[in-house]
């Protein structure tokens, strides 16, 4: 059930992640809330132009609060060693900010300059100092954690073909130590800690890698697609292939052979199996050809 | 000096996208034009409601022609056989006309005695020829706004183009093949 409203808040069923569509109305509400607001400052009629910096602002608090629902869900898949993780959190931290200065700025219009009579509000000539001052302080904030936004999305690909993915992702890389290795391989996970369809980000001796499951049949790849370097532990499977989440290359998962551009270069495979329950990967100095089960 | 023009379009000095920026603006006040046209058609507030659908209309205008030159910037380097090229095409295709739509729709509001001073014209209630134009503005927005969203989550435009440089080193770091450079 909570997995179910998970996947909505994402998205999946629209093929079409949802806190990207939601905030275009904060943004776009408050900034032209902020526009309203200048305007009364240079017409004569300036009391409907009042009202509405009002309620625009208030619109875009509603909008920003539905929008933070969604937005916290994509925030909890972002992997703990994520480069964008922490830009993630600044982003969710001044939005919060930014919200609370509108609920300040829209209580102070409300209860300073008029009794608490909603919707009725005074035909002021001009926008007062202090809400003006918020509603610049609040563009102000918004304009730092939208282009947060835009850095995570556009920067870090943060839920770029996330949708395709209907298994959960890795929320931490697993880093194993070299030592303990037996003839080249070593033990990485339990083989029930990567059930089928998922999987495992790993990182042994310098080495970033993809462990999947297909269908009972584990493989091991290298994490990072040879076209812009995307999370191929984020990727989604069809045929026997693991697909990007960014530009969609495919590989085999077995040879790691480009199937489907962009990509060109095929990828590192590691030799991997499967003993006394635990999954075994080997490591070797040089590259080798083709990995098995 | 035209690749100079698209390079600033594209949001190469800012290190990000410029036209998902201005796309904010329509998307977000056109539909906000047409609720405060249904409320003002409900009998909803007074005059305040529609000079706000005016000024949501015009101010939306004003930034889709903004949106327009940094996403005919951004779509010129699609390559024609990727698949969002031609979803591309259609989003432009319909902006088109949906910028048309309000475009009228704004018009149709105007005060034509003060001519192009922009001064939404006295009307108690909203007539019906601007309240069907912000429908089938705002719902063939939606449409194109989908498509535009699936050209990015779906197809990755613009995604790690400016940053590929840090992701290839984290790769490298990882000790993944790359491709030479």
């Amino acid at each position: 059930m909570i997995k179910k409203i998970k996947e909505l808040l994402q998205g999946k069923p629209f093929n079409h992640p949802i806190h990207p569509i939601l905030v275009h109305f904060p943004i776009g509400l408050f900034v032209f809330s902020l526009l309203l607001d200048l305007a009364t400052l240079l017409v004569e009629d300036a009391g409907p132009l009042f009202r509405g910096a009002f309620y625009t602002m208030a619109l875009g608090i509603v909008t920003a609060l539905v929008a933070a629902i969604p937005g916290l869900v994509d925030w909890v898949d972002i992997r703990s060693d994520h480069p964008a993780r922490q830009t993630a959190t600044y982003h969710m931290l001044l939005n919060f900010l930014a919200v609370g200065l509108y609920v300040v700025n829209l209580g102070l219009r409300l209860w300073v300059w008029n009794e608490p009579k909603v919707p009725v509000l005074p035909l002021v000539p001009k926008t007062p100092f202090v809400p003006l001052v918020l509603s610049l302080g609040g563009v102000g904030v918004l304009a730092i954690s939208g282009y947060l936004g835009g850095v995570l999305v556009y920067d870090d690909g943060i839920s770029v073909g996330r949708h395709r993915r209907y298994t959960r992702t890795p929320r931490e890389t697993l880093r194993v130590s070299p030592d303990g290795a037996e003839e080249g391989y070593v033990p990485v996970a339990e083989a029930d800690s990567l059930p089928n369809r998922e999987t495992l980000r790993v990182e042994v001796d310098g080495q970033v890698m993809t462990l999947i499951n297909l269908n009972g049949k584990f493989y091991a790849l290298q994490e990072f697609c040879t076209h812009h370097f995307g999370p191929l532990s984020e990727g989604s499977f069809r045929n026997g292939q693991v697909e990007c989440p960014w530009h969609r290359s495919c590989f085999d998962v077995r040879t790691g052979k480009v199937t489907q551009g962009p990509a060109k270069v095929d990828l590192k495979t590691y030799k991997i199996s499967v003993r006394d329950g635990k999954i075994w990967v080997r490591v070797p100095k040089e590259e080798t050809p083709a990995g098995e089960r | 000096m035209k690749s100079l023009i698209k390079d600033f379009l594209q949001g190469k000095w800012l290190g990000h996208p410029l036209h998902p920026i201005f796309v904010h603006l329509p998307t977000a006040l056109w539909p906000t034009a047409l609720l405060f046209d249904i409320l003002a058609h409900l009998g909803v507030g007074g005059k305040a409601i529609l000079y706000t659908s005016f000024y949501a209309i015009l101010v939306g205008l004003l930034a889709a022609l903004l949106a327009i030159l940094t996403g005919l910037a951004d779509w010129f380097d699609i390559r024609r056989n990727n698949p969002a090229w031609k979803i591309g095409w259609y989003h432009l295709l319909l902006n088109v006309l949906i910028v048309l739509l309000w475009i009228i729709n704004l018009g149709l509001r105007m005060d034509l005695e003060t001519g192009l001073n922009f001064v939404p014209a006295e009307v108690i209630s909203i007539p019906a020829a601007p309240l069907a134009l912000s429908v089938l503005g705002t719902l063939l927005l939606f449409v194109s706004g989908y498509l535009g969203g699936m050209m990015v989550y779906d197809y990755g435009i613009g995604v790690a183009r400016l940053s590929k440089k840090e992701w290839r080193q984290i790769a490298e770091s990882g000790g993944a093949r790359v491709p030479p450079e």
